[in-house]
Protein backbone atom coordinates (compact mmCIF):
# COMPACT_ATOMS: atom_id res chain seq x y z
CA UNK A 1 0.00 0.00 0.00
CA UNK A 2 2.70 2.31 1.23
CA UNK A 3 4.64 0.93 -2.33
CA UNK A 4 1.31 2.35 -4.06
CA UNK A 5 1.37 5.98 -2.40
CA UNK A 6 4.94 6.48 -3.26
CA UNK A 7 4.31 4.88 -6.74
CA UNK A 8 1.02 7.76 -6.65
CA UNK A 9 3.44 11.03 -5.08
CA UNK A 10 6.31 10.13 -7.88
CA UNK A 11 3.35 9.78 -10.76
CA UNK A 12 2.14 13.21 -9.45
CA UNK A 13 5.46 14.62 -9.29
CA UNK A 14 6.05 13.84 -12.75
CA UNK A 15 3.34 15.45 -13.91
CA UNK A 16 3.78 18.82 -16.36
CA UNK A 17 2.01 22.39 -15.44
CA UNK A 18 0.05 22.08 -18.68
CA UNK A 19 -1.91 25.33 -20.40
CA UNK A 20 -4.56 24.00 -23.58
CA UNK A 21 -5.44 26.21 -26.52
CA UNK A 22 -8.28 24.32 -26.85
CA UNK A 23 -10.33 25.62 -23.37
CA UNK A 24 -13.42 25.30 -24.72
CA UNK A 25 -13.42 22.02 -25.62
CA UNK A 26 -14.06 18.73 -22.91
CA UNK A 27 -10.65 17.36 -21.77
CA UNK A 28 -11.26 14.01 -23.27
CA UNK A 29 -11.33 15.37 -26.74
CA UNK A 30 -8.63 18.12 -26.70
CA UNK A 31 -5.72 17.49 -29.54
CA UNK A 32 -2.84 16.49 -27.00
CA UNK A 33 -0.59 18.61 -29.58
CA UNK A 34 -2.54 21.92 -28.73
CA UNK A 35 -1.43 22.15 -25.05
CA UNK A 36 2.10 23.78 -23.81
CA UNK A 37 4.26 22.80 -20.88
CA UNK A 38 4.07 25.98 -18.83
CA UNK A 39 6.79 24.72 -16.45
CA UNK A 40 9.07 23.94 -19.33
CA UNK A 41 8.45 27.24 -21.00
CA UNK A 42 8.94 29.22 -17.52
CA UNK A 43 12.71 27.66 -16.77
CA UNK A 44 13.70 27.39 -20.39
CA UNK A 45 12.81 31.13 -20.78
CA UNK A 46 14.74 32.05 -17.82
CA UNK A 47 18.02 29.89 -18.45
CA UNK A 48 17.39 32.16 -22.13
CA UNK A 49 17.19 35.02 -20.48
CA UNK A 50 20.05 34.42 -18.10
CA UNK A 51 22.20 33.38 -20.44
CA UNK A 52 21.67 35.81 -22.55
CA UNK A 53 21.60 38.62 -19.61
CA UNK A 54 24.91 37.44 -18.98
CA UNK A 55 26.00 38.19 -22.55
CA UNK A 56 24.79 41.19 -22.98
CA UNK A 57 26.89 42.37 -19.43
CA UNK A 58 29.84 40.35 -20.43
CA UNK A 59 29.71 42.00 -23.88
CA UNK A 60 31.17 45.69 -22.81
CA UNK A 61 33.45 44.50 -20.54
CA UNK A 62 35.35 42.11 -23.06
CA UNK A 63 38.77 43.43 -23.62
CA UNK A 64 41.30 42.03 -26.10
CA UNK A 65 44.29 42.58 -23.56
CA UNK A 66 45.04 40.33 -21.10
CA UNK A 67 41.78 39.00 -19.73
CA UNK A 68 41.07 39.16 -15.86
CA UNK A 69 38.15 37.29 -13.44
CA UNK A 70 34.60 36.21 -15.82
CA UNK A 71 36.36 36.56 -19.09
CA UNK A 72 38.86 34.02 -18.29
CA UNK A 73 36.20 31.44 -17.30
CA UNK A 74 34.12 32.37 -20.21
CA UNK A 75 37.11 32.16 -22.68
CA UNK A 76 38.11 28.78 -21.72
CA UNK A 77 35.03 27.45 -22.03
CA UNK A 78 34.40 29.16 -25.48
CA UNK A 79 38.46 28.29 -26.17
CA UNK A 80 37.38 24.61 -25.11
CA UNK A 81 34.46 24.54 -27.89
CA UNK A 82 36.45 26.14 -30.77
CA UNK A 83 39.13 23.53 -30.15
CA UNK A 84 36.41 20.65 -30.39
CA UNK A 85 34.85 21.76 -33.07
CA UNK A 86 38.02 22.51 -34.71
CA UNK A 87 39.26 18.79 -34.19
CA UNK A 88 36.18 17.42 -35.75
CA UNK A 89 35.30 19.48 -38.54
CA UNK A 90 36.49 19.10 -41.67
CA UNK A 91 36.17 23.17 -43.20
CA UNK A 92 35.05 26.43 -41.40
CA UNK A 93 31.66 27.15 -40.56
CA UNK A 94 31.18 30.62 -38.90
CA UNK A 95 27.81 28.81 -36.94
CA UNK A 96 29.35 25.44 -36.15
CA UNK A 97 31.20 26.74 -32.93
CA UNK A 98 28.43 29.08 -31.44
CA UNK A 99 26.13 26.81 -31.92
CA UNK A 100 28.10 24.04 -29.96
CA UNK A 101 28.54 26.46 -27.33
CA UNK A 102 24.74 27.52 -26.98
CA UNK A 103 24.16 23.48 -26.88
CA UNK A 104 26.28 22.64 -24.49
CA UNK A 105 25.66 26.29 -21.99
CA UNK A 106 22.17 25.56 -22.24
CA UNK A 107 21.62 22.14 -21.90
CA UNK A 108 24.25 22.02 -18.57
CA UNK A 109 22.24 24.90 -17.34
CA UNK A 110 19.00 23.26 -17.82
CA UNK A 111 20.27 20.13 -16.02
CA UNK A 112 21.99 21.95 -13.04
CA UNK A 113 18.07 22.68 -12.04
CA UNK A 114 18.21 19.20 -11.10
CA UNK A 115 20.07 19.73 -8.17
CA UNK A 116 17.05 21.18 -6.23
CA UNK A 117 15.30 19.06 -3.96
CA UNK A 118 13.22 16.46 -5.59
CA UNK A 119 10.19 18.16 -4.71
CA UNK A 120 10.89 21.24 -3.79
CA UNK A 121 9.58 23.57 -6.94
CA UNK A 122 6.71 21.34 -7.04
CA UNK A 123 5.32 22.25 -3.43
CA UNK A 124 6.25 25.56 -3.89
CA UNK A 125 4.42 25.76 -7.38
CA UNK A 126 1.50 23.87 -5.51
CA UNK A 127 1.66 26.70 -2.64
CA UNK A 128 1.65 29.71 -5.13
CA UNK A 129 -1.25 27.74 -6.88
CA UNK A 130 -0.24 26.13 -10.06
CA UNK A 131 -1.37 22.34 -10.04
CA UNK A 132 2.41 20.80 -11.44
CA UNK A 133 6.28 21.93 -11.74
CA UNK A 134 8.80 20.20 -13.25
CA UNK A 135 11.92 22.16 -12.79
CA UNK A 136 14.57 20.42 -15.43
CA UNK A 137 13.25 21.11 -18.68
CA UNK A 138 15.71 18.59 -20.50
CA UNK A 139 13.57 16.07 -18.78
CA UNK A 140 10.55 17.36 -21.10
CA UNK A 141 10.83 15.05 -24.47
CA UNK A 142 9.80 18.06 -26.11
CA UNK A 143 13.09 20.49 -25.49
CA UNK A 144 15.46 17.69 -26.43
CA UNK A 145 13.76 16.76 -29.17
CA UNK A 146 13.51 20.67 -30.82
CA UNK A 147 17.06 20.85 -30.68
CA UNK A 148 17.71 17.72 -32.27
CA UNK A 149 15.52 18.71 -35.02
CA UNK A 150 16.80 21.97 -34.99
CA UNK A 151 20.54 19.94 -35.64
CA UNK A 152 18.63 17.13 -37.62
CA UNK A 153 17.14 20.74 -40.36
CA UNK A 154 20.84 22.29 -40.42
CA UNK A 155 22.11 18.09 -41.00
CA UNK A 156 19.89 17.86 -43.85
CA UNK A 157 20.47 21.81 -45.24
CA UNK A 158 24.10 20.85 -45.55
CA UNK A 159 23.60 17.93 -47.09
CA UNK A 160 21.70 19.47 -49.85
CA UNK A 161 23.85 22.54 -50.34
CA UNK A 162 27.17 20.94 -50.45
CA UNK A 163 26.71 17.83 -51.94
CA UNK A 164 22.94 17.60 -53.22
CA UNK A 165 23.64 14.65 -55.94
CA UNK A 166 25.78 12.16 -53.85
CA UNK A 167 23.34 12.64 -50.81
CA UNK A 168 20.23 11.53 -53.32
CA UNK A 169 22.31 8.73 -54.43
CA UNK A 170 23.14 7.90 -50.93
CA UNK A 171 19.58 8.37 -49.74
CA UNK A 172 18.39 5.60 -52.53
CA UNK A 173 21.18 4.22 -54.13
CA UNK A 174 22.70 2.48 -50.66
CA UNK A 175 23.14 0.37 -49.07
CA UNK A 176 21.97 -2.80 -52.04
CA UNK A 177 21.22 -1.09 -55.22
CA UNK A 178 24.72 0.74 -55.97
CA UNK A 179 26.12 -2.28 -57.04
CA UNK A 180 23.23 -3.94 -58.41
CA UNK A 181 23.04 -0.84 -60.76
CA UNK A 182 26.59 -1.37 -62.05
CA UNK A 183 26.06 -5.45 -63.31
CA UNK A 184 25.97 -5.67 -66.80
CA UNK A 185 23.14 -8.13 -66.53
CA UNK A 186 20.35 -6.32 -67.05
CA UNK A 187 17.77 -8.62 -64.38
CA UNK A 188 20.69 -7.53 -61.80
CA UNK A 189 19.85 -4.02 -62.67
CA UNK A 190 16.10 -4.72 -62.72
CA UNK A 191 16.74 -5.77 -59.15
CA UNK A 192 18.54 -2.40 -58.11
CA UNK A 193 15.89 -0.66 -59.14
CA UNK A 194 13.30 -2.49 -57.68
CA UNK A 195 15.53 -2.03 -54.14
CA UNK A 196 15.46 1.27 -54.32
CA UNK A 197 12.31 1.86 -52.36
CA UNK A 198 14.17 -0.35 -49.74
CA UNK A 199 17.14 1.38 -49.23
CA UNK A 200 15.18 4.60 -49.17
CA UNK A 201 13.55 3.39 -46.06
CA UNK A 202 16.70 2.02 -45.11
CA UNK A 203 18.36 5.33 -45.03
CA UNK A 204 14.95 7.16 -43.83
CA UNK A 205 15.39 4.51 -40.86
CA UNK A 206 19.04 5.98 -40.77
CA UNK A 207 18.75 9.55 -41.10
CA UNK A 208 15.78 9.71 -38.56
CA UNK A 209 17.66 7.71 -35.93
CA UNK A 210 20.42 10.55 -35.70
CA UNK A 211 17.63 13.58 -34.27
CA UNK A 212 15.79 10.26 -32.05
CA UNK A 213 18.84 8.85 -30.25
CA UNK A 214 20.01 12.55 -29.66
CA UNK A 215 17.10 13.59 -28.00
CA UNK A 216 16.08 10.58 -26.23
CA UNK A 217 19.33 9.93 -24.72
CA UNK A 218 19.38 13.23 -22.96
CA UNK A 219 15.45 12.70 -22.12
CA UNK A 220 15.79 9.28 -20.58
CA UNK A 221 18.86 9.97 -18.74
CA UNK A 222 17.82 13.35 -16.89
CA UNK A 223 14.06 11.55 -16.62
CA UNK A 224 15.98 8.52 -15.02
CA UNK A 225 18.16 10.68 -12.90
CA UNK A 226 14.87 12.44 -12.05
CA UNK A 227 13.03 9.51 -11.28
CA UNK A 228 15.53 7.60 -9.03
CA UNK A 229 15.29 11.01 -6.85
CA UNK A 230 12.16 11.03 -6.52
CA UNK A 231 12.63 7.28 -5.17
CA UNK A 232 15.13 7.64 -3.38
CA UNK A 233 13.24 10.92 -1.62
CA UNK A 234 9.85 8.59 -1.56
CA UNK A 235 11.36 5.47 -0.08
CA UNK A 236 13.87 6.92 2.11
CA UNK A 237 12.47 10.24 3.78
CA UNK A 238 10.11 10.39 6.41
CA UNK A 239 6.32 12.15 5.75
CA UNK A 240 6.11 13.58 9.18
CA UNK A 241 8.05 14.88 12.69
CA UNK A 242 6.44 11.75 14.43
CA UNK A 243 8.04 9.58 12.06
CA UNK A 244 11.30 11.65 12.16
CA UNK A 245 11.59 11.47 15.75
CA UNK A 246 11.43 7.61 16.18
CA UNK A 247 14.98 5.74 15.57
CA UNK A 248 14.30 3.92 12.35
CA UNK A 249 12.51 7.52 11.16
CA UNK A 250 15.89 9.88 12.16
CA UNK A 251 18.34 6.58 10.49
CA UNK A 252 16.18 6.79 7.23
CA UNK A 253 16.18 10.23 7.01
CA UNK A 254 19.63 10.61 7.40
CA UNK A 255 20.34 7.52 4.78
CA UNK A 256 17.89 9.48 2.35
CA UNK A 257 19.63 12.65 2.71
CA UNK A 258 23.21 11.05 2.39
CA UNK A 259 21.67 8.99 -0.53
CA UNK A 260 20.25 12.07 -2.06
CA UNK A 261 22.88 14.21 -2.03
CA UNK A 262 25.71 11.44 -3.20
CA UNK A 263 23.49 11.05 -6.30
CA UNK A 264 22.81 14.60 -6.39
CA UNK A 265 26.77 15.06 -7.16
CA UNK A 266 26.61 12.04 -9.74
CA UNK A 267 23.81 13.37 -11.67
CA UNK A 268 25.27 16.74 -11.76
CA UNK A 269 28.20 15.07 -13.90
CA UNK A 270 25.48 13.51 -15.76
CA UNK A 271 23.88 16.31 -16.69
CA UNK A 272 27.51 17.84 -17.62
CA UNK A 273 28.42 14.59 -19.33
CA UNK A 274 25.34 14.38 -21.09
CA UNK A 275 25.36 18.14 -22.48
CA UNK A 276 28.79 17.33 -23.58
CA UNK A 277 27.80 14.20 -25.10
CA UNK A 278 25.04 16.23 -26.86
CA UNK A 279 27.09 18.74 -28.48
CA UNK A 280 29.79 16.59 -29.64
CA UNK A 281 27.07 14.57 -31.63
CA UNK A 282 26.09 17.56 -32.79
CA UNK A 283 29.30 18.61 -34.39
CA UNK A 284 29.81 15.35 -35.79
CA UNK A 285 26.37 14.57 -37.70
CA UNK A 286 27.29 18.12 -38.93
CA UNK A 287 31.05 17.01 -39.49
CA UNK A 288 29.80 14.35 -41.69
CA UNK A 289 27.56 16.76 -43.70
CA UNK A 290 30.56 18.39 -44.34
CA UNK A 291 33.00 15.68 -45.37
CA UNK A 292 33.34 16.11 -49.33
CA UNK A 293 31.91 13.44 -51.58
CA UNK A 294 33.36 10.42 -51.98
CA UNK A 295 33.55 9.21 -56.15
CA UNK B 1 5.80 12.55 -21.78
CA UNK B 2 4.10 13.93 -24.65
CA UNK B 3 5.21 15.90 -27.93
CA UNK B 4 3.08 18.87 -28.12
CA UNK B 5 3.53 23.08 -29.02
CA UNK B 6 5.83 23.22 -26.14
CA UNK B 7 7.80 21.41 -28.99
CA UNK B 8 7.64 24.89 -31.16
CA UNK B 9 8.40 26.84 -27.80
CA UNK B 10 11.55 24.95 -27.40
CA UNK B 11 12.40 25.38 -30.97
CA UNK B 12 11.80 29.33 -31.32
CA UNK B 13 13.58 29.22 -27.49
CA UNK B 14 16.71 27.69 -28.75
CA UNK B 15 17.27 29.09 -32.20
CA UNK B 16 16.64 32.61 -30.77
CA UNK B 17 19.62 32.29 -27.94
CA UNK B 18 21.68 30.48 -30.64
CA UNK B 19 21.63 33.83 -33.26
CA UNK B 20 21.66 36.38 -30.00
CA UNK B 21 24.33 34.25 -28.16
CA UNK B 22 26.40 34.41 -31.59
CA UNK B 23 26.36 37.69 -31.65
CA UNK B 24 26.07 39.19 -28.34
CA UNK B 25 28.80 36.85 -27.21
CA UNK B 26 30.64 34.71 -29.15
CA UNK B 27 31.48 36.76 -32.19
CA UNK B 28 32.90 39.88 -29.99
CA UNK B 29 34.85 37.04 -27.71
CA UNK B 30 36.64 35.16 -30.62
CA UNK B 31 37.00 38.82 -32.00
CA UNK B 32 39.06 39.78 -29.21
CA UNK B 33 40.72 36.68 -28.62
CA UNK B 34 41.83 36.51 -32.53
CA UNK B 35 43.23 40.17 -31.59
CA UNK B 36 45.04 38.74 -28.39
CA UNK B 37 46.18 35.81 -30.58
CA UNK B 38 46.87 38.27 -33.61
CA UNK B 39 49.18 40.59 -30.93
CA UNK B 40 51.04 38.10 -29.41
CA UNK B 41 52.35 36.63 -32.84
CA UNK B 42 53.05 40.03 -33.97
CA UNK B 43 55.23 40.32 -30.89
CA UNK B 44 56.75 37.20 -30.96
CA UNK B 45 57.69 37.82 -34.05
CA UNK B 46 59.04 41.40 -33.32
CA UNK B 47 60.49 39.50 -30.92
CA UNK B 48 62.38 37.09 -32.83
CA UNK B 49 63.09 40.02 -35.87
CA UNK B 50 64.58 42.07 -32.95
CA UNK B 51 66.67 39.01 -31.61
CA UNK B 52 67.49 38.31 -35.36
CA UNK B 53 68.52 41.92 -36.19
CA UNK B 54 70.62 42.01 -32.47
CA UNK B 55 72.50 39.12 -34.17
CA UNK B 56 72.81 40.33 -37.24
CA UNK B 57 74.35 43.88 -35.65
CA UNK B 58 76.63 41.93 -33.27
CA UNK B 59 77.92 40.48 -36.67
CA UNK B 60 78.28 43.47 -38.00
CA UNK B 61 80.04 44.97 -35.39
CA UNK B 62 82.73 41.91 -35.47
CA UNK B 63 83.17 42.39 -38.93
CA UNK B 64 83.61 46.22 -38.09
CA UNK B 65 85.95 45.67 -35.67
CA UNK B 66 87.56 42.84 -37.99
CA UNK B 67 88.02 45.43 -40.81
CA UNK B 68 88.88 48.48 -38.42
CA UNK B 69 91.85 45.96 -36.66
CA UNK B 70 93.07 45.00 -40.32
CA UNK B 71 93.36 48.47 -41.40
CA UNK B 72 94.40 50.09 -38.30
CA UNK B 73 97.59 47.05 -39.20
CA UNK B 74 97.95 48.16 -42.91
CA UNK B 75 98.55 51.75 -41.30
CA UNK B 76 100.83 50.89 -38.98
CA UNK B 77 102.67 48.47 -41.62
CA UNK B 78 102.20 51.53 -44.00
CA UNK B 79 103.59 53.97 -41.12
CA UNK B 80 106.74 51.98 -40.05
CA UNK B 81 107.35 50.95 -44.14
CA UNK B 82 107.22 55.08 -44.42
CA UNK B 83 109.04 55.67 -41.50
CA UNK B 84 112.06 53.28 -42.38
CA UNK B 85 111.74 55.43 -46.41
CA UNK B 86 112.18 58.81 -44.25
CA UNK B 87 115.01 56.74 -42.27
CA UNK B 88 116.42 55.61 -45.25
CA UNK B 89 116.00 59.17 -47.13
CA UNK B 90 117.42 61.77 -44.24
CA UNK B 91 120.31 58.96 -44.28
CA UNK B 92 121.04 59.60 -47.61
CA UNK B 93 120.49 63.28 -47.71
CA UNK B 94 122.86 63.96 -44.68
CA UNK B 95 125.17 61.65 -46.31
CA UNK B 96 125.06 63.95 -49.33
CA UNK B 97 125.20 66.76 -47.59
CA UNK B 98 128.21 65.70 -45.99
CA UNK B 99 130.17 64.79 -48.66
CA UNK B 100 128.32 68.07 -50.70
CA UNK B 101 130.23 69.56 -47.15
CA UNK B 102 132.99 67.56 -47.48
CA UNK B 103 133.56 68.31 -51.56
CA UNK B 104 133.41 72.33 -50.48
CA UNK B 105 135.77 72.54 -47.74
CA UNK B 106 138.13 70.11 -50.34
CA UNK B 107 137.33 73.01 -52.80
CA UNK B 108 137.97 75.76 -50.35
CA UNK B 109 141.21 73.83 -49.16
CA UNK B 110 142.32 74.13 -52.53
CA UNK B 111 141.56 77.41 -53.95
CA UNK B 112 142.87 78.43 -50.61
CA UNK B 113 146.13 76.63 -51.26
CA UNK B 114 146.09 77.99 -54.53
CA UNK B 115 145.79 81.84 -53.10
CA UNK B 116 148.37 80.85 -50.62
CA UNK B 117 150.94 79.43 -53.35
CA UNK B 118 149.85 82.55 -55.75
CA UNK B 119 150.39 84.72 -52.86
CA UNK B 120 153.78 83.01 -52.01
CA UNK B 121 154.49 82.77 -55.64
CA UNK B 122 154.46 86.50 -55.76
CA UNK B 123 156.14 87.39 -52.82
CA UNK B 124 158.84 84.78 -53.79
CA UNK B 125 158.62 86.50 -56.96
CA UNK B 126 159.19 90.27 -55.33
CA UNK B 127 161.90 88.31 -52.83
CA UNK B 128 164.13 86.79 -56.22
CA UNK B 129 163.70 90.24 -57.80
CA UNK B 130 165.34 92.31 -54.50
CA UNK B 131 167.81 89.21 -54.25
CA UNK B 132 169.10 89.35 -58.28
CA UNK B 133 168.89 93.26 -58.17
CA UNK B 134 171.28 92.38 -55.44
CA UNK B 135 173.06 89.63 -57.23
CA UNK B 136 173.41 92.01 -60.69
CA UNK B 137 173.53 95.12 -58.84
CA UNK B 138 171.13 96.40 -61.36
CA UNK B 139 167.56 97.74 -60.90
CA UNK B 140 165.43 95.39 -62.94
CA UNK B 141 162.12 96.57 -64.14
CA UNK B 142 159.17 94.44 -62.32
CA UNK B 143 157.02 95.27 -65.35
CA UNK B 144 159.65 94.83 -67.88
CA UNK B 145 161.24 91.41 -66.57
CA UNK B 146 157.68 89.75 -65.48
CA UNK B 147 157.94 86.83 -67.41
CA UNK B 148 161.53 86.09 -66.89
CA UNK B 149 160.80 86.55 -63.08
CA UNK B 150 157.31 83.80 -63.38
CA UNK B 151 159.20 81.33 -65.30
CA UNK B 152 162.20 81.68 -62.41
CA UNK B 153 159.21 81.21 -59.73
CA UNK B 154 158.12 78.45 -61.51
CA UNK B 155 160.32 77.03 -61.86
CA UNK B 156 161.67 77.21 -58.17
CA UNK B 157 158.30 76.26 -57.42
CA UNK B 158 158.72 72.83 -59.53
CA UNK B 159 162.12 72.80 -58.22
CA UNK B 160 160.60 72.97 -54.70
Amino acid sequence: MAAEEHSGGIAEHLQYWTYSFQQDIPVDERNPFMQIHVDTMLVTGFVACLILGFAFWFKSRIQAGVPTGVQNAVEALVGFVNDTVRDNFPVHNPIIAPLALTVFVFIFLCNFFDILPAYFLGHVAHALGAPAFRPVPTNDLNLPVAMALTVFAMVIYYELKLKPVHFMKDLLLQPFANLLLMSKNPVVKLLGVLLIPLNLVLKLIEEIAKPLSLSFRLFGNMFAGEVIFLLIASLLLVDNFADMASVGGAISEIMGLLVGLGWSFFHMFIGLLQAFIFMILTVVYLSIAHQPAEH
Amino acid sequence: MSIDLTLVGQFIVFVTMLLLLKKMLYVPLNDAMEARSKKIEEGLAAADAGLEAKAEAEAAVEAQLAEAKAKAQEIIAAAEKRAAEVKEESMVKARNEAEAIIDAGKEEIFAEANRARQSLREEVADIAILAAEKIVDAELDAKKHAKLIESVVEKGFNAA
